[in-house]
């Protein structure tokens, strides 16, 4: 069984890639490129795999997913610019894609301290026309 | 490996009516959907693709090249038009939502591979919302 819980942010960021040529920026990343940034309300949607608890009739502890969720990754992006207050973009363009392996990432060993449940895949939206979904792996 | 989905919209005309049934049938069959006149929907039609992320630009596919494509086989030549009339396909199957689906999938496996050498990122999924309660999907089941 899958359980999804859904949390947002709001971020500014900056797509340009430091081994491209300015047209190329322009070329690849289109209004993004911008640099002095650009800014978005993402929606997060993270989604568990296991099964109830006989006893809790529960996956997991949707407070505590709550509290990784605000720690590992609200707090870290929320109001920021990615691109130079988040460290995983130093050196990496936040692109919608690399933000949902980040928060995999941020999010993945702290999901659930009982084995029970696993994180399944991790869905941003960038905008209502645009979102990503990584389930893990290369 | 990243899926990103892309919507994309378009305004459209159609008839619900199989040549194959008579009057009587279609309209059982189809209902209001099977009015002479036809009638419209907003469209919207989300795109999947599915690819490793590029390590340079960070990104699983080129939006600018898939907005292309998209605007190029699906979005211009369906925008505006009254698909049993206007569009080639529908000239002699039903413009169902099911049917405008697989026309859109096969409108973009017939170039995926010139856009994007090597098929890569693939083409994953094709949504489309007929109206916020009517949504058909190929591929990707």
């Amino acid at each position: 069984m899958i359980i999804s819980k859904k949390v947002e942010f709001s971020a500014s960021h900056i797509c340009r890639a430091s081994g491209l040529s300015d047209a190329e920026n322009e070329r690849v990343y289109g209004a993004a490129a911008n640099p002095l940034s650009h800014g978005h309300n993402y929606i997060v949607e993270v989604a568990i795999e296991g099964e109830p608890d006989p006893v809790t009739g529960m996956i997991l502890d949707l407070k505590r997913l709550k509290d990784v969720l605000e720690e590992r990754v609200l707090s870290v992006y929320d109001h920021r610019l990615l691109n130079r207050e988040v460290p995983s973009f130093r050196n990496l363009v936040p692109t919608v894609e690399n933000i949902a392996i980040d928060i995999w990432q941020r999010i993945e060993r702290h999901i659930d301290a009982t084995g029970r449940a696993r994180l399944y895949s991790v869905r941003v939206h960038e905008t209502s026309e645009l979102f990503v979904e990584y389930r893990g792996g290369a | 490996m990243v899926s990103v989905s892309r919507k994309y919209a378009f305004c459209a005309t159609h008839r619900l009516h199989a040549a194959g049934l008579s009057e009587v049938e279609n309209r059982a069959v189809y209902g209001k959907c099977n009015n002479p006149h036809g009638h419209g929907h907003n469209y919207e039609v989300e795109i999947t693709v599915a690819g490793p992320v590029d390590a340079v630009t960070g990104r699983a596919v080129d939006l600018t090249a898939l907005d292309a494509l998209a605007m190029r086989e699906v979005i211009g030549p369906l925008r505006y038009r009254n698909l049993n009339e206007e569009v080639e396909a529908f000239r002699t199957v039903v413009p169902t939502t099911e049917n405008l689906t697989f026309e859109v999938d096969r409108r973009l496996r017939a170039v995926w591979p010139e856009v994007f050498p090597g098929g890569v990122p693939r083409l994953e999924k094709i949504r489309i919302w007929e109206t916020e309660r009517n949504i058909c999907e190929v591929g990707g089941l």
